[in-house]
């Protein structure tokens, strides 16, 4: 199918790929369905793209790129949504990042406190919010490690 | 908004699986324990507006916001970048 973007303009998309969010995405109520592109040019960031609203689009990326130690409990998630059929390494962890210029110099940052898990069997995304962490929600990408 | 005068050991129930337990008010503080289904998400309010700032945030960048960055991460991470 074809969808609109406002980043991308209209794009053709793997309707199998769309993942459902039925616990919403803070900040923007009542968009449900989003898929994640990825672009060579861009890479290594992401976009979360949302298919009913074409300007909707987070940046995302891959955490483990940056953290490789990055520890989420996701056995105590897949047993707190009831997902079936499904192991931990089976899931993807993509997290929200943002870019901004503090004193010309830039910072890339990115939020470990609310990573998105996909199950792709199900192609369902949920942002989880980790408060019991250090993880913070505006990590700095380029001073890790 | 419905608003309930409680007392320390009194509890409110919402709907059939939630409640909610005033365990002590010290000072100008009050505990409170939360029995919920484990799907719902319970998250002190400026928690929740963190991940929701960071979203709109993240939201209201362009391709032309990230040039930069792209080649920033290239650089500082080239091995993974390249994966």
């Amino acid at each position: 199918m074809k969808i609109n973007t406002r980043k991308f303009g209209e794009i053709e998309i793997d309707e199998a790929k769309i993942l459902s969010m039925p616990e919403g995405l803070p900040g923007f109520a009542g968009f449900e369905k989003f898929i994640l592109l990825e672009d060579p040019k861009t890479a290594p960031f992401c976009w979360f793209q949302s298919i009913e609203e074409p300007i909707l689009s987070l940046i995302v990326m891959n955490p483990f790129l940056f953290k490789p130690d990055y520890r989420l409990d996701l056995d105590a998630f897949i047993e707190s949504r009831d997902w079936k059929d499904i192991k931990p390494d089976e899931l993807l962890v993509y997290v929200v990042v943002n870019v901004s210029e503090v004193n010309t110099v830039k910072k890339i940052t990115a939020n470990l406190m609310g990573p998105l898990i996909i199950n792709p069997k199900k192609h369902e995304v949920v942002q989880v919010v980790i408060s019991d962490t250090t993880y913070s929600h505006q990590h700095n990408v380029l001073d890790s490690i | 908004m419905l608003v309930l005068s409680r007392k320390a050991g009194e509890k409110i129930k919402i709907g059939k699986d939630i409640e909610i337990n005033i365990l002590k008010v010290e000072g100008g503080s009050i505990r409170i324990g939360i029995e919920a289904p484990k799907n719902l998400t319970i998250l002190r309010m400026e928690v929740f507006e963190k991940i929701q700032n960071e979203n709109i945030e993240s939201a209201s960048k362009g391709i032309d916001n990230i040039t930069d960055a792209i080649e920033l991460i290239k650089n500082r991470f080239p091995k993974e970048s390249s994966d």
